[in-house]
Order: C-alpha cells, then sequence, then structure tokens
C-alpha cells in the first residue's frame, strides 16, 4: 500500500518491536552520559561541528529540565524514582557547563574588536552594491593573515631562513615552476630558467627579492 | 512516477584505482540547461560531466554523460592561528547561467568560495617570432623578419581556471551558496552568518544575516541552509536547527536580521521526545523553480510550504518513519545527525530525497504516489528498469523487502540532483555517481 503523504501516526508503525515505545522512556541516564561524551568530543576540536554541538547541547538541557520536574515532582522521599543528592549536584553543575563550553567558543574571534559602534548599517540592498562596506564580521582583518598563503609571505619570512646556508642550493629551485601560484606560461618556462641560469651563475639575493615581490603582490588571480 | 532506467554508473575513479575516503561524493549539481553535471568530492576535486548530443548512429546512447574536465578546486589547508586543518571538501557547488562560450560555477569548502572558468580551447598558435618551434629562445640578433602567429587547430582541451577566491570572510563552517537572479551576486552561509558577495569584488562582502548572541553562551540555534528566491532578486530564505525558515527581504534593511516571513509547524505533542528537536532540524531548503513554494528537509520527512502561509507547511511525506522509533541508537551513532538535500523535477510536480541503505525516494505531489528506489550496482545494469524497493517494518517479510533491523546506514544517500528540464536524476552514492533516465518507448 502506496503512502499518501500525511503523517501517519507512531501506533501504526510499530510491531512487536522490543525497544520501548517512547524513545524518551530509554533510560534516561544512559542518554545523558552519551550527550555529555558527544559534547565533550565536539568541544575537544578547534572548531568544533557548531550544529552538531548546538543540538546535543540543546539535548542534554531538555533532558535536564525532564530530571528535575521529576525530582522536583510530588515524590516519598523515600521513593526509589528520587533523585540522589548526587545527581542534583550534577544537574546544577550541567546548566553552567554547558555555558561556559560555548562561551569559550567566543574565543575563537578574540582577536577581534568588538563590532564599532558607529558602523551603521547602509540604506538599501542597492546602496549595498555601490558601496560594499567591509564585512561586520569582525574578524576580517586577523583572518587575513590566517590564509596559509599570505601568511607564508609576511615580511618575516627572510628572518627565518637567515641562518641558513643556501649556497649548497642550485638556482634551479627557484624556477618559476617550482614557486607554488607562479602562472607559468605554457612551453616558455623551461627556456626562461635555462636563460637564467645561462645568465648568472646563480640567483643572487636581488633577484630573490624580485621574486616575492611578484608574489605577494600578484596576489589577484 | 514512472519507473526510471537506462541507469549509468559511474565510479569517481577509475576501477583499477585503490578507493580512499577523499572519493567521497560530497554534491552533485546540474547547471541551468542540465548539460553539464558537476560532482563534488571530499579531496576537494570537482568532475564535470557532459552530455554527449544525440546522434542518428547510435539512438540508443541517448544523451549519456561523459567526463568532461577534472580539476583540483580547494587543497588542504592549514590555519596557523588556530593550529587546524581546514578540510579540503567541496560542500557545495553552484553554476552561473551561461553568458558566454565559457562555463562559470561556484565551488566551496568550509571557508572559502571559489569561481572557476571552464573553458574549451581547439586552437592554439603558432608560428612564434621570439621561440622556435620546440619553445627553444631564438637569439633576438638573429632574427631578421617578423611573422604573424595563426591558430592552426588542435585536439579539444577543456581547462578550468579559478577566476576569483573569495576568502576569509567566514569565520564558521559555509553550509550554503546561492547565485542570485541578478547574476551579479551571491551569498555565501555559515552556522551563525549570511554574506552577500559581488562577483567582482573579492576582499569586501556585506554581512546581511547576522544571528550570533553577544554571549556564545547563549547560543541555541545555527543557520543549516539558505537560498535566494529563483525571481525575486531581493527575497532569500534561511533554515535553522530549531526547524525554522525565515524569509526575508534585502530592501526592508541592510541587515536582514528581521525577517519578513517566519514559517514554523507547530510541535505534535504525541511526538514529543528528547529527540523532537534534533530530527526537526533542516538539513536543505529549496525553492520550487516557479518562486511560488519551499521545499524542507529535516530527518524523517520532506515538507512542502506555500510562502503565503507560514504557520503549517501544506504537505509533508514521510520518507522513513520507520527509523522513528530507532532514534535512540541512530542518535548514539551520530546517524541522527546526517544531513539529507532534497530537489525538485523541473515542473516542481515531483521531488526526490535520499534516505539509508543506497535507497532514495520520490514522491508525485499531484497523485500522492511515492516510490524508493535503489542506487546499487547488483540493481543497475545499465538499460535496467529500477525495480521500487520496500522496507518492511513488522509483520511478515515478504520476499524482496529488507526489514529495517537489515538496512545498512553507512550507505546513505545525501545528495542527488534532477535535470533542470527532463526525467534525468544524478544519485550519489558514497563514492558512485549514478545517472537515471527515464525509459524511452
Amino acid at each position: 500500500m502506496l503512502a499518501k503523504g500525511v503523517k501517519r501516526p507512531r501506533g501504526e508503525m510499530e510491531g512487536g518491536d522490543p525497544e520501548p515505545r517512547d524513545p524518551s522512556a530509554a533510560p534516561a541516564s544512559s542518554l545523558f552520559n552519551i550527550s555529555m561524551v558527544k559534547l565533550h568530543q565536539s568541544l575537544r576540536h578547534v572548531e568544533p561541528n557548531l550544529r552538531h554541538l548546538v543540538l546535543v547541547a540543546n539535548t542534554l538541557r531538555r533532558m535536564q529540565d525532564q530530571m528535575q520536574r521529576e525530582a522536583g515532582g510530588p515524590m516519598a522521599p523515600d521513593s526509589p524514582e528520587a533523585p540522589s543528592v548526587g545527581d542534583d549536584l550534577l544537574l546544577s553543575a550541567l546548566d553552567s557547563s554547558i555555558s561556559t563550553m560555548l562561551e569559550d567558543l567566543g574565543q575563537v574571534e578574540v582577536l577581534s574588536p568588538a563590532r564599532p559602534e558607529e558602523e551603521q548599517p547602509l540604506a538599501g540592498a542597492s546602496g549595498a552594491r555601490q558601496e560594499l562596506a567591509r564585512t561586520s564580521a569582525p574578524c576580517l582583518g586577523p583572518l587575513e593573515l590566517l590564509s596559509s598563503a599570505s601568511y607564508l609571505l609576511e615580511d618575516g619570512l627572510e628572518d627565518i631562513f637567515e641562518d641558513i646556508d643556501t649556497s649548497m642550493y642550485d638556482c634551479d629551485l627557484w624556477s618559476p615552476t617550482s614557486l607554488s601560484g607562479f602562472k607559468a606560461f605554457s612551453g616558455a618556462e623551461d627556456s626562461d630558467s635555462k636563460a637564467l641560469a645561462g645568465a648568472e651563475d646563480r640567483l643572487d639575493m636581488s633577484d630573490l627579492d624580485y621574486l616575492m615581490d611578484v608574489l605577494v603582490g600578484g596576489h589577484a588571480l | 512516477v514512472k519507473c526510471t532506467s537506462k541507469s549509468r554508473v559511474i565510479p569517481h575513479k577509475p576501477p583499477a584505482t585503490a578507493l580512499s575516503d577523499s572519493d567521497i561524493i560530497s554534491t552533485v549539481e546540474f547547471n541551468h540547461t542540465g548539460e553539464l553535471l558537476a560532482t563534488g568530492d571530499k579531496g576537494g576535486r570537482v568532475v564535470i560531466f557532459q552530455r554527449e548530443q544525440e546522434s542518428k548512429n547510435q539512438p540508443h546512447r541517448r544523451g549519456e554523460y561523459n567526463v568532461y574536465s577534472t580539476f583540483q578546486s580547494h587543497e588542504p589547508e592549514f590555519d596557523y592561528l588556530k593550529s587546524l586543518e581546514i578540510e579540503e571538501k567541496i560542500n557545495k557547488i553552484r553554476w552561473l547561467p551561461q553568458q558566454n562560450a565559457a562555463y562559470f560555477l561556484l565551488s566551496t569548502n568550509d571557508k572559502t568560495v571559489k569561481l572557476w572558468k571552464v573553458s574549451e580551447r581547439d586552437k592554439r598558435p603558432e608560428g612564434y617570432n621570439l621561440k622556435d618551434e620546440d619553445g627553444r629562445l631564438r637569439d633576438p640578433s638573429m632574427i631578421t623578419m617578423l611573422r604573424v602567429p595563426v591558430l592552426r587547430p588542435m585536439d579539444l582541451m577543456v581547462e578550468a581556471t579559478p577566476r576569483r577566491v573569495f576568502a576569509n570572510a567566514h569565520t564558521y563552517h559555509i553550509n550554503s551558496i546561492s547565485v542570485n537572479s541578478d547574476y551579479e551576486t551571491y551569498m555565501s552561509a555559515d552556522d551563525l552568518r549570511i554574506n552577500l558577495w559581488n562577483f567582482e569584488i573579492t576582499n569586501q562582502s556585506f554581512n546581511i544575516v547576522d544571528i550570533k548572541p553577544a554571549n556564545m553562551e547563549e547560543l541555541t540555534e545555527v543557520i543549516t541552509a539558505a537560498e535566494f528566491h529563483p525571481h525575486h532578486c531581493n527575497t532569500f530564505v534561511y533554515s535553522s536547527s530549531k526547524g525554522t525558515i525565515r524569509l526575508c527581504d534585502m530592501r526592508a534593511s541592510a541587515l536582514c536580521d528581521r525577517h519578513s516571513k517566519f514559517f514554523e509547524e507547530p510541535e505534535d505533542p504525541s511526538n514529543r521526545s528528547f529527540f523532537s528537536e534534533i530530527i526537526s532540524s533542516i538539513s536543505d531548503v529549496k525553492f520550487s523553480h516557479s518562486g511560488r513554494y519551499i521545499m524542507t528537509r529535516d530527518y524523517l520527512t520532506v515538507k512542502v510550504w506555500d510562502l503565503n502561509m507560514e504557520n503549517r507547511p501544506i504537505e509533508t511525506y514521510q520518507v522513513h518513519d520507520y527509523l522513528r522509533s530507532k532514534l535512540c541508537s541512530l542518535y548514539e551513532n551520530d546517524c541522527i545527525f546526517d544531513k539529507f538535500e532534497c530537489v525538485w523535477n523541473g515542473s516542481d510536480s515531483v521531488i526526490m530525497t535520499g534516505s539509508y541503505n543506497n535507497f532514495f525516494r520520490m514522491f508525485d505531489r499531484n497523485t500522492k504516489r511515492d516510490v524508493t528506489l535503489e542506487a546499487s550496482r547488483e540493481n543497475s545494469k545499465p538499460r535496467a528498469i529500477l525495480k521500487p524497493r520496500k522496507v518492511c517494518v513488522g509483520g511478515k517479510r515478504r520476499k524482496d523487502e529488507i526489514s529495517v533491523d537489515s538496512l545498512d546506514f553507512s550507505k546513505k544517500i545525501l545528495h542527488t540532483a534532477w535535470h533542470p528540464s527532463e526525467n534525468i536524476i544524478a544519485v550519489a552514492a558514497t563514492n558512485n555517481l549514478y545517472i537515471f533516465q527515464d525509459k524511452v518507448n
């Protein structure tokens, strides 16, 4: 029988399923533990999957609410369902832990200044096209350094290699084809590098400077 | 819904090559004419297929798709500040409409969007003055006359060149890109923000949505998908992890934090569980071609919404409701977080989405009929007709049915695409691409 595209009540689907009908009736403590493990695993990443993290955290909060409702409900203190003192402490600590963990994510943008108060949003989309403002995502500045290509080409690069004796390397190392990002013209580069090799015995530092300038300056594609 | 046939299985690599994680297809997209089909994979590669011209000599090879171009779109990058590697996996590919002989597409990983130009070269210049036929430089003093280089035919070469790189505008992971109908701008969305770009400008983007709370400890919701309206260049929608959709109008204000419309279905109290929010999280949102409807995919259903009715969807389709009793184990193994996509056919009459066990489902909105099909080598000899599949949910299992407990949850169909005008579909099953066409009598 083909489905008709309407929501079927769940009662129709069950058929001798040994699992509890209501997933939330599964032992709450084991679900709780699983969720805490997931949360910790997620936060161990430098850049956690935010969607996964938020969904797990919200699910944990739901469980916490449920457990607190059960705890605060009309139950005799000696009833088996009454939570132990340990559970109470755990539940109260949970909320602040989740908050702290999420707050730490805010450190992702620690280098950025807060969005300046005077930055006014532009009037409309057409205005936006004419005057595209710098993105209000606060960390655009520091993030520019994060692209590995531009980071490598910062001014400090030569300092890194100051103490390395490069005399053992021949100048083929610096031929245009071996430099990443250097757009080689087909058929020409071999003759170019050979011409360079023929012209001088080795590239001196002024040629190296020039090449670095070309790479840093010629970033646009 | 007609049964489709004429399948072609295209492995992402030639059979002799060892398969690895990087071959997993992560996005599939037809271009606006359906002539080209692009796939992106976990290894940062883009493979473009082109439909063969139909020929009278071989009528049975009606428009098959063959590899047209392959290139490395994104490389793994290292973020030195945070000491982490940025994945090269292609999250989304979107085509630009064709405006000249070349093809343009946008491809994105978690952090960087790139505009690629794919063009054909079938001529090359010969007769340079400064170098000879072998490419060796000629001694300028030996050149006594000048000639004009001529263009000579050569074997067709398809080359892909990166024309723009839009980087450093997303702190969080990009989940969507969408080309605007003005063809001048596009948007990129991450977990908390949506940026608007002009194709010509790579060092600036305009932030149009920002849901990051002042204190991250208040974070309870993320953006999961976003798309521009197909005709109104000022309108777009974005979906959230709480199962809501917001429609925004960029004319109203520059920062679209206030929505024009808010779509949410009230929670069914009888179905409430710890997992209610997770299964309501929307993994994909797509406008219909007409622009009148939006379709959303959450974990168990596909919903169609009328833009004029915000309080509930007009249609709800069960993709695999038999999983509702398995949510606990699906939560444990993280399958409950899988993000399935959904697609419309060209006339908006049929919708399609994937499921587990390499099953995918089609729903006919008019007849209300639906079908489950399987993308697997065993069932897909070329030109074989696909047989409908059925999952047995309890009681006696008939022959040819598969029980819920036998489903392979590692075989998930997350990405599918439908040709813009014909009944041709592309289905990505892990590292294999399946292309199915309607049977022609």
